[in-house]
């Protein structure tokens, strides 16, 4: 039977760790190496449309020179991690150099899985400097550094620049703090058309929207290791986001996943916010769009939430060659990901986005980066995603209207003082 | 005589064995060791696997823990799920077998096709469907609603609605398999049956209660325990429609299960919350079983 098969998937993914580890890994070979060059393997979840950007950006350098050959494989995002999971609980098929989320660096560091870069970056000269320091301070655990970066992909604002224009705004002028962004919503908002101004979320992306308002608020989401999540500066964050629903009425009411984007693309939601990765699907929609800093929601600062990709090595990676073949790489990359660039995100490397003229024209790119600066990452500490899981369903009670602010945000702070003490 | 016999053993017993081969190593090694990991503190980013006992399942039963919520906040779900969807399965497979049964045979076999399409397509692309058209506001029901000047419903962001499109989905998703079984079992209720009855005077719903529904008890009682099985699995729905939402109202079992293995990495408690599951799923159809078989 068909949910049979659910069964098939859910269980046996469960139980049949070994024969999946040893099967899962190997399957994208793009090259195969040929006589003395050695051989690095590569792993990445760029399985969307960025995998082609990155698979030509391997294949450049394995044409630039002739000493290394790196074999780039492209593992499916949803099952991405579980694969690496298995790589590095086996030990072997585990690649030479990989990609991880920086969200996802302290549940490897902590459990001794990555390489420490100090030493390797030192001698080979893929330096600090070089990079977005924000990104780079992202490496940073336990008095050790573990990552090089490859971009920071923070929460930016899209709108609609024909109802901008309809509704007698600037299109070339976006919100930039909370009372323009108030007023802007409400001019936008026009009923008898089913149009609306913002149209909040229920679901994902909250985990990026309720963070950056919340860090603008000066709040934070952990404080002493503990779970921070109904502080004043929270509630006050969740109100005003709930508000906009409620009070102000510049969003529909009962949005359900992805509601909000369904509506962006139809021309009946006039700002969203989001990650530099739907540049693509608004390009093939066709839809007359700006790209904009996040307006600042929160009462203090400017700040916005934060993820980004990182080049990591495993632990278990101990010949020198092969070191010196992967930092040769990286130091490849970090000067060639202007092809990365095209996919809509930002890299993190300063040789493109503060340096060349190409990024600089482009549309969606350097309003990313401007955002580095002030970008924030995940707490760093162990299973946030687990730790993080109450607070997301609560905000998804609240702005469905079943909890009011301070209740659910307490009822979020006590699940995940459970979780943490278990 | 007797070389005949051994040799017909030996031919049926080939034919068992490739089934077999796949029994042993698909279901029975991996069951064996999914136990086994339940007996271990398992973290799939440690290589040392510390022998617990039964400690991952007492956890479960200990309240203090957020194993205990997780297994039974979930099961409760998976549970109300079950209740809800099984009935219907249940009637509306028997409910369209009669119908297309009593087409004409010429256009019997298209509709039989129609109501088993759905069946055929993965659960990502019914989710995708039922998102467009149950969206809240963009959605088909609801812009139909709008036109007829209907209040709009919440159906993903609201109980009970969130529940009913689950069940919707997952009837228009399934239904076709049940009807199937249907139909072939009242081709095989005796046509003399029927004329007896209609001679002695039975209406049609006498004909149904007395005749019909007696001679496919055994098609019914395979139909109703695959089916709870099948409700009880249910993951990809939720998973994909709804989030778990509003809040964890739909959050199924499977789902926290999957969680707890791939996002925590906790195998060893992943894998008792798993056989406990199924240990739970055996006791219910071996009930099913026995009520249903009772009165013989």
């Amino acid at each position: 039977m068909k949910k049979k098969k659910w069964l098939g998937i859910a269980l046996s993914a469960a139980l049949v760790l070994g024969s999946l580890a040893a099967c899962s890994g190997s399957k994208e070979t793009s090259k195969s190496d040929g006589g003395k060059t050695q051989k690095i393997t590569y792993w990445a979840p760029f399985s969307g449309a960025d995998g082609p950007r990155m698979k030509n950006i391997v294949e450049n350098y394995n044409k630039s020179q002739s000493k290394y050959n790196v074999d780039f494989q492209i593992i499916p995002q949803n099952d991405y991690y579980k694969t690496v999971d298995l790589a590095f609980s086996g030990q072997k098929n585990s690649p030479d150099v990989l990609i991880m989320h920086t969200d996802q660096l302290k549940n490897y560091a902590d459990k001794n899985l990555l390489k420490d870069l100090g030493d390797t970056i030192a001698k080979t000269g893929v330096k600090e400097g070089d990079y977005s320091e924000t990104a780079w301070k992202a490496g940073d655990i336990n008095g050790k550094h573990y990552s090089i970066p490859l971009d920071i992909h923070p929460l930016i604002l899209y709108y609609n620049k024909d109802l901008f224009k309809a509704a007698g705004l600037d299109p070339e002028k976006a919100p930039a703090n909370r009372e323009e962004f108030l007023s802007y919503a409400q001019k936008l908002t026009v009923p008898s058309k089913k149009q609306y101004g913002f149209v909040v979320p229920t679901l994902w992306p909250n985990q990026f929207i309720f963070p950056t308002i919340l860090f603008q608020n000066g709040g934070g989401l952990m404080k002493d290791g503990k779970p921070n999540y109904n502080s004043p500066e929270a509630v006050e964050a969740l109100t005003f986001y709930q508000d906009l629903i409620q009070k102000y009425k510049v969003s529909p009411a009962n949005v359900q996943q992805d509601g909000e984007v369904t509506l962006f693309l139809q021309g009946k939601n006039a700002m969203h916010l989001n990650g530099p990765w739907m540049m693509e699907q608004w390009d093939k929609a066709g839809i007359n769009y700006g790209v904009a800093a996040v307006p600042q929601l929160g009462t203090k600062q400017q700040a916005v939430y934060a993820n980004g990709h990182n080049f990591v090595i495993p632990a278990s990676v101990t010949d020198t060659k092969k070191l010196d073949g992967i930092t040769d790489f990286l130091k490849f990359v970090a000067k060639n990901t202007m092809e990365w660039a095209k996919s809509g995100q930002a890299p993190a490397s300063k040789a493109i986005y503060e340096n060349s003229e190409e990024f600089k024209k482009m549309k969606q790119q350097p309003i990313v980066a401007s955002e580095f600066e002030y970008s924030k990452f995940a707490p760093v500490i162990a299973n946030w995603g687990q730790l993080s899981e109450p607070l997301w369903s609560e905000i998804n009670l609240a702005l469905l209207g079943k909890k009011d602010p301070q209740k659910a945000l307490d009822d979020a702070n006590k699940k995940a003082e459970q979780l943490l003490n278990k | 005589m007797k070389k005949s016999k051994w040799k017909s053993q030996l031919t049926s017993s080939l034919f068992v064995l490739p089934y077999l081969l796949l029994f042993i190593f698909f279901l029975l090694i991996p069951i064996g060791y999914g136990a086994w990991i339940s007996l271990n503190n398992w973290d799939l980013l440690n290589p040392i696997h510390e022998f617990v006992g039964f400690k991952n399942y007492s956890k479960i039963f200990d309240s203090s823990s957020y194993l205990n919520d997780l297994f039974f906040e979930g099961l409760k779900n998976t549970i109300q799920f079950v209740v809800y969807s099984v009935p219907l399965l249940i009637v509306i497979g028997l409910g369209l077998a009669l119908l297309v049964n009593a087409l004409p045979r010429r256009i019997k076999g298209l509709f039989r096709t129609i109501y088993f399409i759905p069946y055929a397509v993965s659960v990502s692309v019914v989710a995708i469907i039922w998102l467009w058209i149950l969206d809240t506001n963009s959605g088909l029901i609801n812009q139909y609603l709008q036109n007829l000047n209907l209040p709009i419903i919440p159906w993903l962001t609201d109980m009970p609605w969130a529940w009913i499109s689950l069940v919707i989905a997952t009837l228009w998703w399934t239904i076709g398999f049940n009807m199937v079984i249907f139909i072939n079992a009242l081709n095989d209720v005796p046509e003399e049956l029927y004329e007896a009855g209609a001679l002695d005077g039975a209406s049609r719903w006498q004909r149904f209660i007395y005749i019909t529904l007696p001679s496919i008890k055994p098609t019914m009682l395979f139909v109703l325990i695959t089916s709870t099985i099948a409700s009880f699995n249910i993951y990809g729905q939720p998973f994909l429609m709804t989030r778990g939402g509003p809040g964890t109202s739909t959050k199924v079992l499977l789902m926290n299960i999957v969680d707890e293995a791939f996002k925590q990495r906790q195998l060893g408690n992943a894998a008792a919350m798993s056989l406990l599951m199924a240990f739970i799923m055996i006791i219910i159809s071996v009930l099913q079983f026995r009520i249903t078989n009772r009165k013989e």
